[in-house]
């Protein structure tokens, strides 16, 4: 969660600011002091600014004076700044002025000043390290994830002490206790009293000033905005000074403490403006819109500035008063390959379980090698790209060179500027690789796997023990089981529960079953060797409780997935599986699933004997949880008639019980609805209805061979009511072409159609073979080809009773 | 030689559109109810949404299945042209799962200028390509599989087919599966668990109907108006053609090709095999063109190959079909040259051949594959002592005699009795 930055001004020291920083440079080992209040200020004026400041980082509305706050805003994109307490506080101007630099749009130019400055010195010397995860420099908190505003060169202090928090009106320039609005296009802050005409509330949704209106308009009368009084500057805030390239955000990626000098640093991940980027600002991007990037640098902890926030656009869209300093990322920006990404969302990621556990420690002292190491690589990355020497892409697990280069040029309009409607909101949450938040009618059965696990590693008494799950396709034992994880593991974070390893295995991505023991291995230890060997190492841990680190000292729980994969001629694997939990001290849980109920009947009596009796039973959705569950993830979407929901769930509870089957049918259905509003633009329903989902399940369970059969051709038909008439006068499936072809050409005589000869019937026939409508032999055995019809001889009937061109059929069928 | 006639020009014309899928079958896709536009409706719909989709076009051999993909696909990739990435997959190459999981992986690092690797492993290969689906879903890059003769895939563990389905619902991606299959009961063969994965968006190619082949022979056969003809060649050319199709002989002549198979397929090689023949003098199509075109396509190998047998072998194929009558249904060549000895015997025949000339002549009826051997066991015996089975049928064999032209008359009284 993105807290509200906690924002204070750099104060000046007594000494010239430029000194100390040449000083700090150009001779690390030497003590930086904290900087000192400079004495000429007043204890009064110091005492005013402090309480003030700690009554603005509150924003608390209702200390703001004749202001009721507005309940029930919904904003969108939209910062409303909190109303402050008015200061007598005045910042005396500088009689020097800052020249602006020029934006440097290059990346060879991006790197600042100061980390190649810092990189130098740290490269000559290896140093120790004290690793933090939250410092506190200059009474500021820093924590690792944070995001910071950086300065872009040494000279860029004298603009620090201008720093208001608080931004002017652009019409009065005054800063008061008024609420004020903010244009989504110039990002200037505007009293609602001061626009004309005035504003009594903020309102929803996009707003743009008048000022920028005309400029949009195109008019050749431009308004202009009014200029600031004379002797009054107009003061920047930092958000200004980032968007425009004076400034850099960045993201605190580590933290430590040189040991001998006692010098803080951070590893910074930096941000970039669109600006910056190759492809330029893009006209989808927002005027608050940052990329992160994956360019590193070493900084030392003076050059930060202060907080800003950086949001997610979920977050984004809540955030309506975190102040100026809030900023939007969406993409990732590759600096090498110029490529856009979009970030994965963290919420969807499943950490590794095995870094949880660590925790989070104060400080840890690590070697500088390993930095210096990691630093190279770094280097190397940032100077070109990859060399062949590296191997293919594909050539080692969990590490693909040049993934990265997989990226968009541009950022495609239709992703960023398309407003969704309601049937693609109901499409994308019907996807099944949409996680739902919360898994409805399969409650029971989580307690069951919730008690079973518990039960197992509770305490220190871990009980090697078995679950068989079963049950057919789509009803959810996966998912229950890794949402039954999901929970225990933020149990373990709360502390309640001990920690346990968790190892997901499927049994239809293996190369061979034998191959379950390196991937089992891999995923405990982290090494790869061959299965034999894994099986090796695998028995010692399990079967003679041999434990080489601290980490084999936790349970393992081991999911199997399509369990049934894993069944070889001798049932080896699955023995050594399930015989590990039984021998003392192994500490394993496994949970198996499969879709057969009576596997662990077919299974060898030692082995089905020790899968245990612990069974859990996955049964078929029926149409209330079905509905439940469509309902469930169309909560707050209006896209789907109550009858249509209803329809497609008792048609999937009649036939499987498929959730899996019953989403696609209600996903179908929206295309085909959407597909129907879009070439009949004039219909006035929007909703997907009864007819829509007719039409998906009558393409997801069609026949398609009536349908073919009534479209052949005409020969081919007289060839089907012949094979039909054969079966009807053997009474056997199976016969032969010289009898058909027999038949043929005597329905042929007898109706007044023409024969068309032995070669052009076989290959009639062999063409049907194609489709399947029939079986049939190779075609070179001619006269003695075997037929056999491959579906119901009704179905035949039914296809070519009513044939329009050949109404003499129906006397054969 | 000299310039090329105006005859040759449209030759070369006419024979380019009949090679082009998309000539051929954007006329016949231009219907908004029709699968191409269900078709490009749903890959665009994940290109632009970000969601998987998987689907199954059906239907016979030749009816457009891959063609009417491939003008989709293009479409969109002239559309969306940093958006969309193909794999192709063929059943018939790819159908083991370390094969075709290589295969993506090639094929996937050769769209994104990777370097592939031959010596990964089944697992480096199924991890890569998680990988890269996930990569390509945040980059908005939507990855289309195509998987020709799609039932190849669903024989033995279907891995490949759990894999990518499992993938698509699994990991942040945007993925569309397309299988391709003549077998229409190719999602029968679904293992239950990949088909609880599939759509089943199944769409169904059937033969179109007289109308639309009618205008689709319009539209193949008619020269442009603007192009490098005469003018007066390009009328009379059109001309003829407009005649062709309200000539009731050309309706029949459609009508008897329809009959045996009504595919688009079968419709592009009559019209080829009627350009071919086309009179290069004249530079016009004519009603003997398509009429010789039908007859090439209506042949009958088998008939001919007896047609075009000696007599001696005739007497032999009497001599089995006569074996056959009395219940004998196997024999090998002693019993036929038996058979060939009695009827001698009885009609005091003057074509009498010695048995090594009669052995000759059996071996090349086997050649021709109008007779075959019974079963594969036994192959060290002598050929004549094989069993044998005729494979062409009496009625064949009575109507191959009639058409002989030297065939005796005593020949056709034997088969009869």
């Amino acid at each position: 969660m993105a807290s509200t930055p906690r924002a204070k001004t750099f104060k000046s020291p007594t000494k010239t600011p430029s000194n100390i920083y040449r000083k700090s440079y150009l001779s690390p080992s030497s003590t930086s002091h904290t900087p000192q209040t400079p004495e000429t200020h007043t204890p009064l004026r110091r005492s005013a600014r402090h309480v003030s400041r700690k009554i603005d980082l509150g924003n608390d509305p209702i200390d703001a004076p004749g202001n009721d706050p507005i309940e029930g805003m919904n904003l969108i994109r939209k910062r409303e700044r909190a109303p402050r307490k008015p200061t007598t506080d005045v910042v005396p101007s500088k009689s020097k002025k800052t020249e602006t630099p020029k934006k440097k749009k290059k990346i060879d130019s991006f790197t600042p000043v100061s980390p190649i400055r810092s990189e130098t010195i740290k490269k000559t010397k290896k140093k120790k390290r004290v690793y933090y995860n939250k410092v506190e420099f200059d009474e500021t908190e820093f924590e690792i994830g944070d995001d910071v505003y950086v300065k872009r060169r040494e000279d860029s202090n004298s603009d620090e002490e201008e720093d208001p928090e608080i931004e002017d009106c652009q019409i009065c320039f005054k800063s008061d206790t008024n609420i004020m609005i903010e244009c989504d296009d110039c990002l200037g802050g505007f009293h609602l009293k001061c626009l004309k005409p005035p504003l009594k509330e903020v309102p929803e949704g996009d707003w743009i000033c008048q000022f920028c209106e005309v400029k949009k308009s195109g008019q050749s009368q431009t308004l202009d905005l009014p200029k600031p009084p004379e002797g009054k500057k107009l003061a920047r805030t930092m958000r200004e000074k980032l968007l425009s390239g004076d400034l850099w955000a960045a993201r605190i990626d580590k933290l430590w403490k040189e040991v001998d000098d006692g010098v803080y640093w951070i590893r910074a991940r930096w941000y970039m403006i669109p600006e910056e980027t190759v492809s330029g600002r893009q006209p989808h991007n927002l005027k608050r819109e940052l990329y992160l990037t994956n360019d590193f640098a070493d900084i030392e902890m003076e050059c930060i500035l202060r907080h800003c926030s950086v949001k997610c656009p979920k977050e984004f869209s809540k955030a309506s008063n975190d102040g100026d300093d809030v900023f939007l990322c969406e993409y990732e920006y590759d600096v090498h390959w110029r490529s856009f990404k979009r970030l994965a969302e963290l919420a969807d990621g499943d950490s590794d379980s095995d870094q949880e556990w660590n925790g989070r420690k104060e400080e840890e002292v690590d070697d500088s090698d390993e930095e210096m190491e990691l630093d190279d690589e770094v280097l190397k990355s940032k100077r070109g790209g990859l060399t062949s020497a590296r191997g293919g892409a594909n050539s080692r697990k969990g590490r693909f060179f040049g993934v990265e280069k997989v990226g968009m040029k541009l950022i495609p309009e239709h992703v960023r500027c398309h407003k969704q409607s309601e049937l693609e909101k109901a499409k994308a949450t019907l996807l099944l690789a949409t996680r739902p938040k919360s898994l409805p009618c399969r409650s029971k059965e989580m307690e069951e796997i919730t008690s079973f696990i518990k039960g197992s590693i509770s305490d220190d008494q871990c009980l090697g023990r078995c679950m068989y799950i079963h049950g057919v396709p789509g009803t959810g034992k996966t998912i229950s089981v890794l949402s039954v994880m999901k929970n225990l593991k933020a149990e373990v974070e709360e502390g309640s529960v001990s920690p346990y390893c968790f190892v997901e295995i499927n049994g239809l991505k293996l190369a061979s079953p034998e191959n379950i023991y390196s991937v089992i291995y891999e995923a405990l230890s982290g090494h790869r060797v061959g299965w034999k060997k894994a099986l090796q190492c695998l028995n010692e841990r399990f079967a003679e409780g041999k434990r080489i680190g601290k980490e084999d000292e936790k349970p393992c729980i081991l999911l199997i997935d399509e369990l049934d994969l894993l069944v070889t001629r001798n049932q080896s694997v699955l023995y050594n599986i399930l015989d590990w939990p039984t021998k003392p001290n192994s500490k394993l849980v496994v949970l198996g699933i499969a879709n057969t109920m009576d596997l662990p009947e077919k299974l060898l009596p030692r082995i089905s004997s020790r899968m245990g009796i612990q069974r859990l039973c996955f049964g078929p959705y029926n149409h209330t949880q079905l509905q439940e569950i469509i309902s469930t993830r169309l909560n707050g979407i209006d896209a789907f008639e109550k009858t249509a929901i209803e329809f497609a769930s008792r048609k999937v509870a009649a036939i499987s019980g498929d959730a899996r089957r019953a989403l696609e049918i209600c996903r179908r259905a929206a295309e085909v609805a959407d597909h129907r509003l879009n070439t009949n633009k004039s219909a006035k329903n929007q909703l997907v209805i009864m007819a829509d989902v007719e039409a998906a399940i009558q393409e997801m369970f069609q026949a398609p061979h009536i349908q073919v059969m009534k479209s052949v051709s005409k020969l081919s038909k007289i060839f089907l009511t012949a094979m039909v008439h054969e079966l009807y006068k053997t009474g056997m499936a199976e016969t032969t072409f010289d009898r058909v072809a027999t038949t043929v050409s005597s329905i042929c005589l007898t109706n007044g159609e023409a024969f068309p000869g032995w070669d052009i019937l076989l290959k009639i026939g062999c063409d049907l073979g194609e489709c399947r409508i029939i079986l049939c032999e190779p075609g070179e055995k001619h006269r003695l080809q075997k037929l056999q019809l491959n579906f119901p001889s009704d179905d035949v009937a039914f296809a070519l009773k009513d044939n329009k061109d050949l109404p003499w059929l129906a006397n054969y069928l | 030689m000299g310039k090329e006639t105006p005859a040759e020009k449209s030759l070369n014309l006419i024979r380019g559109r009949l090679c082009d899928p998309s000539y051929v079958f954007r006329p016949l896709s231009a219907s908004s109810d029709s699968n191409y536009s269900k078709l490009k409706f749903i890959v665009s719909t994940s290109i632009t949404e970000g969601c998987n989709n998987s689907m199954l076009l059906l239907g016979p051999r030749g009816s457009g299945k891959a063609a009417v993909l491939d003008l989709g696909v293009g479409d969109l990739l002239e559309q969306f042209p940093d958006s969309v990435s193909v794999i192709r997959l063929n059943g018939l190459l790819h159908s083991d799962d370390n094969c075709a999981f290589k295969e993506i992986a090639k094929q996937l690092c050769m769209e994104h200028h990777l370097l592939f690797s031959k010596m990964a492993s089944f697992d480096d290969n199924s991890q890569f390509i998680i990988a890269m689906l996930r990569a390509c879903g945040l980059a908005h890059k939507t990855i289309i599989f195509v998987l020709d003769e799609f039932d190849m895939f669903a024989q033995g563990k279907q891995r490949l087919l759990y894999s990518l389905l499992d993938a698509m619902q699994s990991v942040t991606s945007q993925a569309v599966v397309v299988g391709i299959s003549s077998r229409l009961d190719a999602d029968q063969l679904l293992e239950k668990r990949v088909r609880s994965r599939f759509s089943h968006r199944k769409f169904l190619f059937l033969p179109p109907s007289r109308e639309e082949l009618d205008g689709l022979f319009v539209h193949l056969l008619s020269l442009p108006a603007d192009s490098g003809f005469p003018s007066g060649y390009v009328s009379r050319f059109n001309d003829k053609i407009k005649n062709l199709t309200s000539d009731t002989r050309f309706k029949d002549i459609l009508k008897t090709l329809f009959n045996a198979n009504s595919t688009v397929n079968s419709f592009l090689k009559f019209i080829f095999c009627a350009v071919s023949l086309m009179n290069l003098e004249s530079g016009l199509l004519s009603l003997e063109n398509f009429k010789a075109a039908l007859s090439s396509m209506q042949r009958q190998p088998k008939l001919e190959a007896v047609r075009d047998c000696s007599v001696l072998e005739l007497y032999l194929l009497v001599c089995m079909r006569r074996l056959e009558v009395k219940e004998q249904s196997s024999y090998n060549f002693i019993s036929v040259m038996k058979e060939y000895k009695a009827i001698h015997d009885s009609f005091h025949t003057s074509d009498y051949y010695a048995q090594n000339v009669c052995l000759r002549a059996f071996e090349h009826l086997r050649e021709r594959q109008v007779i075959c051997y019974a079963e594969n066991r036994g192959q060290s015996q002598t050929g004549e002592y094989r069993l044998q089975k005729l494979l062409i049928s009496a009625s064949e064999l009575h109507q191959g005699m009639r058409s002989h032209a030297c065939c005796p008359a005593i020949l056709l009284k034997l088969l009869d009795h």
